[in-house]
């Protein structure tokens, strides 16, 4: 507990484990938080705890069977991984669906976005000590559970992708529905909104966290993490996929130059509103048609030849990127997958450094990191002990 | 009736009524955040349950004996406080000078709820402690220093006494008799929350931050009596403020007959008193930080209740 600064000084430097597990963290990633009283020293990151051997597994089966395995790296933004792995799919086998399917998708798209968002901005609240704001944004997000409840029959994992289209189309009722709770929802994220303006939010949230444009850019970090730090990015703009490129009128990319933690909450309360435009017009110039190519999924599946592809999407958390490589006999040879939380933890470490001890939990959320779709590597080093599993002795004082 | 028996009846009636205010804070607590909630009784049956689990200590701890005792004499003490208050109240006398052992008791136990959480050993139990530390320093100076005010426009350290003084001097509710009574009553109102962990001010336990704090290595009866410490704490000081700012049997005394309506006449302002200050706060705000806490009690209640202290010295 005791430690000596290099000008012979004594100080008293408490290093304590921030997670694996811990209250404030939803998911197990154990930062090492080295302390002077309450200010922050230095922080060290370290994933692996929920490393679940996805990719390997994508390599032992059949492209279908991968396309349910893809959509669970992630509860929350499963719409995303399929869409996104089914895209590369797609570039190979040179299928093309049809115009309503990509309007589809992207309605599941942006509904996903929202339902995030709000998850997110619960958990921010949570973080700070108020209840009552998480209690709220929950409540708002359970309407768009209960959306995808009715288009899809699924409230999380969702099945909405196949290749070449999509599963489920969407009927007149439907439509209405959604517009009614997209009202709803609007007021909702209106009060949501406020609340996060009250003083007491501002104080803990301002100047917490900050990481400038410049730093941003070279961590490469993406996402709302990116855009409250005033990189000008967003995949949905520069690369469009699915029904983005006739929808590019419908949404501006949002955008705060403060780089702290309330900016990269403001951004996300703002997108929200972004998401909502996007589906009004979605639901309005939705297209007629098939939603799905009419031959049968599997023979689809065995014309994919070998060939490789990487495919984009803008996650509700940031870019996200899968590398597919496939076999030509229904399978994967390969499957890369670099999730938005990668390169947003890169950021954690300035961001932390010279905060508070009660900033941590603020922070950490507040670039909404996904541990257990960013632990794809275990780095096991057997000759030096450098590397080593969080034990007992580590989680009391030395 | 003698100040021992009056002692003793209350003893019982203090851990019930504590917790029940308890089990009524987190069901209106819930309500307001469209939450179903937890029975009312919750709090009674949690520390039932707790009461009967083994105890473990950490191999950490840098004494076992001490990290068992803590909690018996952080519930003990707080109940002890709050018997003091209620015996006071059942027996309509006093002995001069309980206002100083009830805020010593006070102090006591939270006192005792730092150091058990600290000779845990771990480390957010150090943090926790010398956060809650901070805490004292920023709550503690202003509650007493109210108190003081009161006491010096009473001329008298006895609760009892400064009750029947007031009463005696006729008006319906001693805070509004003088500017200087409304401002110590303004500042012992808003050092409660601090008083009480509860947010914004429950910094020294934060859930997110460090885990409960000081009740982190506790489980079992520790924790149990530890919940049922801060409960009565928080229930001495919410009667406390009620019976000497709102005493209100003064005005419904040709209507209270029995001695068991004059304990209920105090005890419902002092639940409403509860949810005013620990319940509303905790709903509608986000937790400050140690520094802003102390700067916001530094800022504020500090000078009001040196200017109360002032302003009932010239009587006023």
């Amino acid at each position: 507990m005791t430690g000596k600064t290099g000008d012979g000084e004594e100080t008293r430097r408490l290093r304590f484990p921030f997670g694996p597990i811990h209250p404030a963290l939803k998911e197990p990633v154990s930062l090492r938080v080295t302390v002077r009283k309450e200010e922050i020293l230095d922080v060290e990151v370290a994933l692996g705890h929920v490393h679940r051997g996805i990719e390997a597994l994508a390599e032992n089966r059949n492209l279908i069977q991968t396309l349910y395995l893809v959509e669970r790296i992630c509860g929350i933004c499963s719409h995303s991984h399929t869409t996104c792995f089914i895209q590369g799919l797609e570039e190979i086998g040179g299928i093309t669906p049809p115009d309503r399917a990509l309007y589809l998708r992207t309605l599941i798209f942006e509904l996903e976005r929202i339902h995030s968002h709000l998850f997110l901005l619960g958990i921010m609240a949570y973080e700070i000590g108020f209840d009552t704001l998480f209690m709220y944004a929950w409540y708002a997000r359970e309407s768009i559970l209960d959306l995808f409840e009715m288009i899809t029959g699924n409230r999380v994992h969702h099945s909405m992708n196949t290749i070449g289209g999509v599963r489920w189309d969407l009927q007149p009722h439907m439509a209405e529905k959604i517009e009614g709770a997209m009202g709803r929802l609007r007021k909702s994220i209106q009060q949501i909104q406020q609340a996060f303006q009250d003083k007491t939010v501002e104080k803990r949230l301002s100047d917490v966290g900050v990481l400038v444009c410049k730093e941003a850019r070279e961590l490469g970090v993406v996402g709302p993490t990116a855009r409250g730090s005033g990189v000008d990015m967003d995949v949905r703009r520069d690369h469009p996929y699915a029904a983005y490129n006739d929808l590019k009128n419908a949404f501006d990319v949002i955008k705060k130059r403060e780089g702290d933690a309330y900016a990269r909450t403001e951004v996300r309360i703002l997108e929200l509103y972004e998401s909502i435009n996007i589906i009004h017009q979605i639901l309005e110039e939705l297209p007629h048609g098939s939603i799905r190519s009419d031959e049968n999924v599997l023979r689809l599946m065995r014309k994919i030849p070998e060939g490789e592809a990487v495919s984009l999407v803008e996650a509700p958390r940031g870019e996200l990127l899968h590398y597919v490589r496939t076999n030509g006999r229904e399978g994967l040879s390969r499957l890369k997958v670099r999730t938005p939380t990668i390169p947003n933890v890169q950021g954690l470490r300035p961001m932390l450094v010279g905060c508070e001890i009660a900033d941590v939990p603020v922070v950490v959320a507040s670039i909404d990191p996904c541990m257990a779709c960013a632990n794809r590597i275990t780095i096991v080093n057997t000759e030096s002990d450098e590397v080593r599993v969080v034990d007992i002795s580590e989680l009391r004082r030395s | 009736m003698s100040t021992l028996a009056a002692l003793l009846i209350s003893i019982p009636i203090v851990p019930v009524a504590a917790l029940l205010f308890e089990g009524i804070d987190r069901k209106i607590h819930a309500k307001m955040q469209r939450r179903i909630g937890p029975p009312i009784l919750q709090p009674i049956y949690d520390f039932i349950k707790l009461s009967l689990k083994e105890t473990i200590i950490p191999e950490t701890a840098a004494s076992s004996r001490i990290f068992r005792v803590v909690p018996i004499i952080s519930a003990s003490t707080s109940m002890l406080a709050a018997a003091i208050i209620l015996g006071s109240l059942i027996e309509e006398a006093s002995i001069g000078g309980d206002l100083i052992v009830v805020f010593y008791l006070l102090a006591l136990s939270s006192i005792m709820i730092m150091i058990g959480g600290s000779s845990s050993g771990n480390p957010y139990g150090a943090i926790s402690f010398s956060r809650k530390m901070t805490m004292l320093i920023a709550y503690e100076v202003p509650i007493l220093i109210s108190v003081l005010s009161v006491a010096i426009r009473c001329r008298s350290l006895a609760y009892y006494d400064i009750i029947s003084l007031q009463r005696s001097s006729g008006s319906f509710l001693p805070i509004f008799n003088s500017l200087g009574m409304f401002l110590a009553g303004a500042t012992f109102l808003l050092c409660i929350p601090a008083a009480a962990d509860a947010v914004p001010f429950d910094i020294p336990e934060a859930k997110t931050e460090i885990v409960h704090g000081a009740l982190i290595e506790y489980g079992g009866p520790g924790l149990a009596l530890l919940k049922l410490a801060k409960s009565t704490q928080n229930f001495t000081l919410t009667l406390l403020a009620s019976t000497v700012f709102f005493y209100t049997p003064s005005i419904l005394e040709e209507n209270l007959i029995l001695k068991l309506g004059t304990i209920v006449a105090c005890l419902l302002p002092s639940l409403l008193i509860w949810l005013l200050t620990i319940t509303l706060p905790r709903t509608i705000f986000a937790r400050l930080k140690i520094g802003q806490a102390l700067k916001f009690y530094w800022s504020f209640p500090l000078p009001l209740s040196v200017l109360s202290v002032l302003l009932s010295l010239i009587r006023i």
